[in-house]
């Protein structure tokens, strides 16, 4: 058995709970939400083995499960405000913490910021989520340019 | 000059839609029923929506067939010296139980379906002169903010309910306002309908330009309306914030606010007409205007 591990915390941590809690046939989803709240609130951080990550990975239930955090604010932060108060790196940086791909896109859509459907890594999509916001700052001020 | 006395307060968006007339009508009402003020509304908008919430679709016609409608008053005046234009005016608008005169009432200068042609006549009228047609607009936008201007000798408020576009009559208003209230729906669209009736309030050209005005310093401000106190529409304010003078009260999107528009022979209190919106009306008052105003009349903004 390998030693490597990986560190799960935050989203990621909260995200792990409910895919493996969900893909156990005895719990209602009901049950299966209250238990990963539960250790949502109780463990700030655990360590997954190799093969586990592995296996989650392969495991197409898992994958389907697989969604935006529950508790996750897609309206925070405002990317448009951040990128005009503090630029392009403040936003990007903003963004770091967010790492499931699902929840950068439920950001996005939901602040309107134009997205490809074919950014797929978490990287490329703050990137596009950043540029779409600086596209959205620049259409307001040459539609106001020609008023 | 007394004439230039009342204040004049425009209530403005080139979007329509967004509760102009509605916004206007309640802050008509609780300037004379709070501030005790003489208010006049003058509606500029050829859907004459402000004249039928106040009046009723049957005086607003009679006032049309008479030719004592705003349109007429531009035409009828436009040559001519300053006389009493009182003939144009309903000295009694609105379904609020305010005095009919002295302190505290509302007055309506009715709005007219041809407003828009009357504004085209007067321009060739002008134009026989052989000037440049830009000069010529200009001087008709001028003469129509004097004949506007007169109406500050009767009354401590004037609020001008202007149209969605960019006429004569709404370019005159907007010149003429002390404060230009904008009211909006928190969406998207709106971000562009901002920018642009900021830059014509502050006469600028860009949006670098009018950064460059503090948004104290600003004669504008924006009214958030409808809200439904989604989180969509949080990002919008705050989205629209960093480049807008926006005002601390809000309208929630209320029943009581889009019944409150049917007009009825019947005089009520604030309470009866406005339901649970007049809270939400008081707090726009006692901003806009000052709780201080509510004992008297034209102290500073």
């Amino acid at each position: 058995m390998t030693k490597e591990m990986k560190t799960l915390s935050g989203a990621a941590l909260d995200r792990y709970f409910r895919r493996v809690l969900r893909s156990e046939p005895a719990l209602t989803p009901e049950i299966a939400e209250r238990l990963a709240e539960r250790l949502k609130a109780n463990i700030a951080s655990l360590k997954l083995r190799r093969e586990a990550q592995s296996a989650e990975a392969a495991d197409p239930a898992a994958a389907a499960v697989q969604g935006p955090v529950p508790g996750f604010d897609p309206y925070s932060p405002n990317l448009v405000v951040v990128v005009r108060l503090a630029g392009r790196d403040a936003a990007l940086a903003a963004l770091a913490a967010i790492e499931s791909p699902d929840d950068l896109r439920l950001l996005a859509r939901e602040q309107q910021l134009s997205v490809e459907p074919s950014v797929a890594t978490p990287a490329e999509l703050r990137l596009a989520i950043v540029a779409a916001a600086e596209q959205r700052i620049a259409n307001r001020r040459a539609a106001a340019r020609g008023a | 000059m007394a004439e230039s006395e009342a204040e004049f307060i425009a209530v403005s968006n080139r979007k329509g839609g967004v509760g102009k007339s509605t916004v206007a009508i309640m802050l008509a009402h609780a300037a004379a029923a709070y501030g005790r003020r003489r208010v006049l509304v003058m509606d500029l908008d050829t859907q004459c929506n402000a004249s039928l919430m106040l009046i009723g679709g049957e005086a607003w016609d009679k006032a049309r067939r008479a030719g004592k409608t705003i349109a007429d008053y531009f035409f009828d005046r436009f040559d001519k010296v300053a006389e009493d234009e009182s003939e144009y005016v309903v000295a009694s608008a609105g379904d609020v139980a305010h005095p009919r005169t002295g302190e505290g009432r509302v007055a309506l200068l009715p709005g007219s379906l041809l407003l828009e042609d009357v504004q085209g006549e007067l321009f060739l009228k002008q134009a026989k002169t052989g000037q440049d047609a830009e000069l010529v607009a200009s001087q008709v936008r001028t003469r129509m903010k004097r004949l506007m201007k007169h109406f500050g000798m009767d009354y401590d408020l004037v609020i001008m309910d202007c149209p969605p576009g960019l006429s004569f009559a709404a370019l005159a208003a907007l010149d003429l306002a002390d404060r230009v209230v904008v009211p909006f729906r928190p969406d998207f669209v709106s971000e562009f309908a901002l920018d642009r009736a900021s830059l014509l309030i502050e006469k600028v050209n860009s949006a670098e330009e009018l950064a460059e005005i503090a948004l104290a310093k600003r004669r504008y401000a924006c009214l958030p309306n409808y809200l439904r106190g989604t989180p969509r529409e949080r990002l919008v304010l705050e989205q629209l914030a960093l480049d807008h003078p926006m005002l601390t009260s809000r309208l929630p999107e209320l029943a009581s606010v889009a019944r409150a528009f049917d007009w009825d022979m019947t005089k009520k209190t604030m309470e009866q007409k406005f339901g649970d919106a007049l809270p939400h009306i008081r707090a726009l008052h006692d901003e806009l205007f000052g709780a201080s105003r509510a004992l008297g009349r034209r102290q500073a903004v």
